[in-house]
């Protein structure tokens, strides 16, 4: 079930009434109630990959018990490698067996051997198995590094596993997070549910207008990108940098408004990433639930930037490397991750990678300094470059993306597809660029202006754009669904 | 827990209601004047309505009617005589032409580009031929005192019947209760014409949670030759029994047509019959500017142009 969706318009308000009105007297049923209205919601895209969610949540509640109960660290290492063996091979089958076996048959071709791809399957990926599988890990992980005491309570942990408004896309949620609050008895409170509602309501403003109003014109630029001059290839990745940010964070949103509808606070995914002063504060802005999963699971357990200058080095290409793997089973996700690592050790190296972690550009004043400016612009260039690999389908395309840029270096004025004015969606860019810079400071804050008036009026605004651009024939799934 | 609910209904209601006052202020809904079945079983609009269509989200199309004391958009009036040189040019929504404004019609254009004449357009969103031939024997004595007739044929479209009979199901539809509703509150207006309200169309007609998430596009389909032809036959077949039951005076009508579009079997058809034809895809092919609107596949200003040049030369050699 998509968020933007008549279904889930109806489906929502029936399962908040049940929730606080029927069912919210005893924890377990409220937690039953959260597990069957998951069900329903991943099930409606598919219900037959609900036995994998079911599957993942019951080995690794299983898992994470024999794990607490072992004296020996060794078997207890056993345990944990038997929830890593099943999740990532879940990932492994459902998304990059096709992959490997595709690769293996290319590096032989380089040889001289052609083989015929008869092992490839005709497998779908099922929408969110990067995000859940990665859930449960967290649990096992945290459990073997004792961090967390496993639960007895299979529904609190089915119900973590499976919880609708980030089962899908994230964030991904660590246990000591949000399984404490599923066990925990949750009261209805009015200001954390009308906080909800204003980040659905900005989530879904940067989901229906950002997002899928860019959609159709770097959709046109990206499948045909020979026909086009540099500065149409430019404005093409440019607009597909709002794009996904407009697309992704506005399901975070969404997601972290629907969840405080239940009582439940979700992590913060996105801090504002295009106002980043490097790459290292993009890193801390940008998807955190990812990052923050790699470095706790991933880059410490390397030994993180605790041993040495070049086994750091190492240590930052493999999170970045497996980090752009993780989203896709494409080179281009592994490259744009490979070129995000060549962005960030040089931060690195001058000890910059922290520095903006615990404030955001123009922390004291209205504006920004000069520097600042420049520091943002070329943030977004470098990241906006990495991009061209993140949207383009091969290695192959983003090349001659790349080379039609420098060989073609040239201006014409872009015509939408369909013909809109081109001027609306700059305008509209600039707007919402200005707008995201006035809240920088309060991502879960959306609309904090004192005088309702004006808070009213900003409402009707956004749901007006909404209607200006909204268009019946674009796809209206997430792209976050894919990976 | 109730405060809540109640506040969130009372602010969907203030939000509804400052959208409806956004649309409105900012035109961003089409008005659609009403339609009528007259005595003669003609239809048209309600004549003395006027007002602005609107295409697109954000009016990306924006321009004026008039409905004349006839029922149809234009700024003349329609009154012959046997004195004046009149030319009627009948069709559907081309030469309605809410895509533009009524005093820069096809009709405006011709009338510029010859002299001493008067354009009468009879243009109604949704004519076939049948509607045409009906209108000009159902008008005959008005249309004794026209000199020329355009009619403008959508060949792939305009053919489907062979008999007229008047759409009273459609006119019902359009003046039911909720219909009214949907056209006087704007913002319903506006997000039936931008398609917002289709999810909720599909739940009122049962079929909401029955489309296919992924939007499938079924393949085209293609007829075989045995198909094509008995399709163009049934048009051919069709197009007789109009003229049969209706009339067709060739000595003054002419068929506006694109022949990129139409048949050859109708064109020669035509010919063998002395049916004079205007095809204006010559000036089309030629044009280097776009002749459609960008967002819509009716004239723009430039085709409208081309149009009018068509028959204003036409007009000029038949006098």
């Amino acid at each position: 079930m998509l968020f933007n969706s008549l279904e889930f318009l109806l489906f929502l308000p029936l399962i908040f009434i049940l929730y606080w009105m029927v069912f919210h007297k005893n924890l377990k049923a409220q937690n039953i109630l959260i597990i069957i209205a998951s069900y329903i919601f991943y099930g409606w895209w598919d219900w037959r990959f609900l036995l994998l969610i079911l599957m993942s949540t019951l080995v690794d509640f299983f898992v994470g018990q024999q794990i607490y109960k072992q004296q020996d660290s060794g078997k207890a290492k056993y345990w944990l490698w038997v929830s890593m063996a099943f999740n990532l091979g879940l990932l492994g089958f459902f998304k990059y067996f096709n992959f490997f076996v595709d690769s293996f048959i290319d590096m032989w071709s380089i040889f001289g051997y052609e083989m015929k791809s008869t092992w490839t399957l005709r497998v779908i990926l099922p929408v969110g198995i990067s995000f859940y599988t990665f859930q449960t890990m967290s649990y096992s992980f945290d459990i073997y590094f004792k961090k967390l005491k496993p639960t007895n309570d299979l529904v609190a942990f089915t119900a973590f596993v499976a919880f609708f408004p980030q089962l899908v896309a994230g964030p991904i949620e660590r246990a000591s997070n949000l399984l404490h609050q599923i066990s925990n008895k949750r009261v209805f409170n009015f200001d954390q549910a009308s906080s909800g509602i204003k980040l659905m309501l900005w989530g879904f403003f940067k989901k229906l207008v950002i997002a899928d109003a860019l959609a159709p014109i770097v959709d046109d630029i990206f499948q045909n990108y020979s026909d086009y001059p540099a500065s149409t290839l430019i404005l093409g990745v440019c607009l597909f940098s709002f794009q996904v940010y407009g697309d992704f964070s506005g399901y975070t949103d969404i997601a972290l408004g629907t969840a405080k509808l239940l009582g439940v606070e979700l992590m913060s995914n996105f801090k504002f990433p295009n106002f980043s002063r490097n790459v290292a504060e993009y890193w801390q802005r940008w998807h955190i639930s990812l990052s923050t999963w790699f470095r706790h699971y991933l880059y410490i357990p390397l030994g993180g930037n605790r041993v040495g200058k070049l086994l750091s080095i190492r240590n930052i290409t493999i999170i970045f490397v497996v980090s752009g793997f993780w989203h896709g089973a494409n080179w281009t996700f592994i490259f744009w991750g490979a070129l995000h690592a060549l962005f960030y050790i040089p931060v690195f190296l001058m000890g910059r990678n922290r520095i903006y972690a615990d404030n955001v550009i123009a922390e004291n004043s209205w504006l920004p300094s000069l520097k600042e400016i420049g520091q943002v612009l070329l943030t977004f260039a470098l990241v906006t470059f990495s991009r061209i690999f993140f949207r383009s389908p091969t290695l192959t395309d983003s090349f001659a993306y790349i080379n039609k840029i420098i060989e073609d270096f040239s201006y014409a004025p872009y015509v939408h597809p369909m013909g809109y004015r081109m001027i609306d969606f700059y305008v509209l860019i600039a707007l919402f660029t200005f707008y995201e810079y006035l809240i920088r400071k309060d991502e879960r804050n959306p609309f904090k202006f004192k005088s309702r008036y004006v808070r009213f009026f900003v409402y009707s605004v956004l749901i007006l754009l909404m209607l200006l651009f909204y268009d019946d024939g674009v796809n209206r799934s997430f792209i976050y669904f894919q990976f | 827990m109730k405060k809540f609910i109640l506040k969130c209904l009372v602010y969907v209601f203030l939000i509804l209601l400052t959208l409806e006052g956004f649309v409105r202020l900012l035109h961003l809904y089409t008005e659609d004047p009403p339609r009528y079945i007259d005595e003669d079983g003609v239809e048209k609009r309600v004549p003395g309505s006027s007002g602005y269509a609107v295409t697109g989200n954000r009016n990306q199309n924006f321009s004026e009617f008039r409905i004349n004391e006839e029922g149809f958009n234009s700024k003349n009036e329609f009154n012959p005589t046997a004195q004046d040189y009149e030319v009627a040019l009948i069709g559907d929504s081309f030469i309605e032409g809410f895509h533009q404004d009524y005093y820069i019609s096809t009709g405006e254009k011709v009338e510029e580009q010859t002299k001493d004449i008067s354009v009468y357009e009879y243009g109604y969103a949704g004519y076939d031929l049948a509607n045409q031939v009906h209108l000009i024997h159902a008008y005959k004595e008005q249309f004794e005192l026209i000199d020329k007739i355009v009619i403008y044929l959508n060949y792939e479209s305009d053919l489907s019947r062979g008999e007229y009979s008047p759409n009273y199901a459609r006119i019902k539809m359009l003046n039911s209760t909720l219909f009214k509703i949907r056209d006087n509150i704007k913002l319903l207006a506006y997000g039936s014409k931008i398609g917002i309200l289709e999810p909720f169309k599909r739940l009122a007609q049962g079929k909401a949670f029955r489309e296919p998430q992924n939007g499938y596009q079924e393949n085209e389909v293609k007829l075989s030759q045995e198909e094509i032809d008995a399709q163009e036959l049934k048009r051919l077949n069709n197009f007789k029994s109009l003229v049969t039951l209706y009339g067709f005076d060739k000595e003054k009508t002419v068929i506006l047509l694109d022949s990129r579009k139409t048949a050859d079997s109708f064109l020669r058809y035509c010919k063998a019959e002395n049916i004079e034809v205007l095809d204006f895809a010559p000036n089309f092919k030629a044009s280097k500017k776009s002749t459609t609107l960008i967002y819509d596949h009716h004239w723009n200003e430039h085709g409208r142009e081309l149009i009018a040049k068509t028959i204003a030369n036409y007009i000029k050699e038949n006098p």
